[in-house]
């Protein structure tokens, strides 16, 4: 071949091998990085929706929490007024209880207090008319006189004063 | 040129040829010859292809392999630079520029194999250049449409016509024959190079002048030379066709 010719057959030799080579960057280098590159531009995107839903939901966590303490909170108070209420209740009722209790057991001592006193008085009666028949027996069996007589109503009145 | 030759200095002249013919065949009347270049271009895609296949393996999206790093890098670079030049829309013309650019620094380089280079067969920038001149004129009809188009040609004022003529067909002449000529003066300097270092060697009879000085040229018009001329034509290449392409935003 001359230095410097045009050749028909190179050129067109050339005009397929530079579409060749056009073919394996195309076909082979661009077409795989460009895959490789998208599929790593999602997995990046991917982790950073990721990312955000886990703050998101981390977030939302935060404020259950938060709602639920408080309202724990709340709970508590309750219970523990109730439970105030409730043993102010049960103080009170005990206290009153323990009233009723004391005020029975003075009414049932008094209400003894004056049985006694009618079982005495009413033995004591029984006692005094029991002396006076004695009296009057013996006033019948002896003929009385005065002497007789004082001497009786004397032992009578000591009689009683012994017996009660 | 033969070892013996560059140890003893050359017995003959300095011979720089045009590609050898390996073999010729008729095809309908016109005679296609299976030139020294065409077979190189085709070990160079053959290289190419395997070396791309080896880059482009295994690959993923995290703990990326070093090869991975560098043809990811590669991609990106080429996409920035023809997103720089031409604008976003012009994105899928980057796998042509990185294959033309390829070509090129490879068809180039392939001399430092002792072996002839490619771009310096003047058919081959030709056929680029041609392909570039192809796609200039399609993008400005298909942006321009036709009338659009050809109205081009005399503006300003129609007395502006040869010259705009002219003016269009320079660019792939100049095109192709900057690389070539780049290209292939660097073939004859160094071939000179060695021709006359030689003598010199064959005159003292010990080979220490084609060792080093050689080295040190092959360095400029091989290397810097042949990426210099694969870089101007590609950048020419997306200049153009971005000129062509009058709503291109940039």
């Amino acid at each position: 071949m001359d230095f410097l010719s045009i050749d028909v057959g190179t050129i067109l030799f050339t005009l397929i091998n530079t579409g060749l080579i056009f073919l394996a960057f195309k076909l082979i280098l661009f077409k795989r990085i460009d895959a490789i590159l998208e599929q790593r531009q999602k997995e990046v995107t991917d982790v950073y929706t990721k990312a955000d839903q886990a703050l998101k939901s981390a977030d939302s966590d935060k404020e259950k929490y938060a709602q639920a303490i408080s309202g724990a909170k709340e709970e508590a108070e309750t219970i523990i007024r109730r439970a105030e209420k409730i043993a102010q209740k049960q103080g009170d009722s005990i206290l009153e209880k323990a009233r009723h209790e004391a005020q029975a057991v003075r009414e049932k001592a008094t209400l003894e207090t004056e049985r006694e006193k009618n079982l005495a008085r009413t033995e004591l009666q029984g006692e005094i008319s029991d002396l006076a028949m004695e009296l009057a027996e013996k006033i019948m069996e002896k003929e009385i006189n005065n002497a007789d007589h004082e001497r009786l109503i004397d032992d009578f009145i000591q009689n009683i004063g012994e017996q009660s | 040129m033969s070892i013996s030759d560059f140890l003893r200095g050359s017995p003959d002249g300095v011979d720089v040829s045009g590609p050898k013919i390996v073999c010729s065949f008729d095809l309908g009347g016109l005679t296609i010859n299976l030139t020294e270049t065409v077979v190189l271009s085709w070990v160079i895609i053959l290289a190419v292809t395997l070396l791309l296949l080896w880059l482009t393996s295994d690959l993923k999206t995290k703990n990326i392999s070093k090869k991975q790093a560098v043809a990811e890098w590669a991609v990106k670079t080429v996409y920035g630079l023809v997103e720089d030049t031409m604008g976003k829309r012009w994105q899928w013309f980057a796998p042509y520029i990185g294959a033309l650019f390829t070509f090129s620094i490879l068809g180039s380089l392939i001399s430092m194999l002792g072996l002839r280079s490619v771009t310096a067969d003047f058919n081959v920038p030709l056929t680029w250049a041609l392909i570039t001149f192809v796609l200039i004129h399609g993008t400005n009809i298909k942006t321009h449409g036709f009338g659009g188009y050809l109205k081009g040609y005399v503006d300003p004022v129609p007395v502006m016509l040869p010259i705009n003529i002219l003016s269009e067909v320079a660019t792939p002449v100049s095109m192709s024959l900057r690389h070539f000529g780049n290209v292939v003066s660097g073939m004859v300097i160094t071939s000179l190079l060695y021709y006359a270092l030689s003598v010199l060697t064959a005159k003292i009879g010990v080979a220490f002048m084609t060792i080093g000085i050689p080295a040190v040229m092959s360095l400029y018009f091989d290397l810097f030379s042949g990426f210099m001329q694969a870089f101007i034509f590609i950048m020419l290449t997306m200049v153009y066709i971005s000129n062509a392409d009058g709503n291109a935003e940039t």
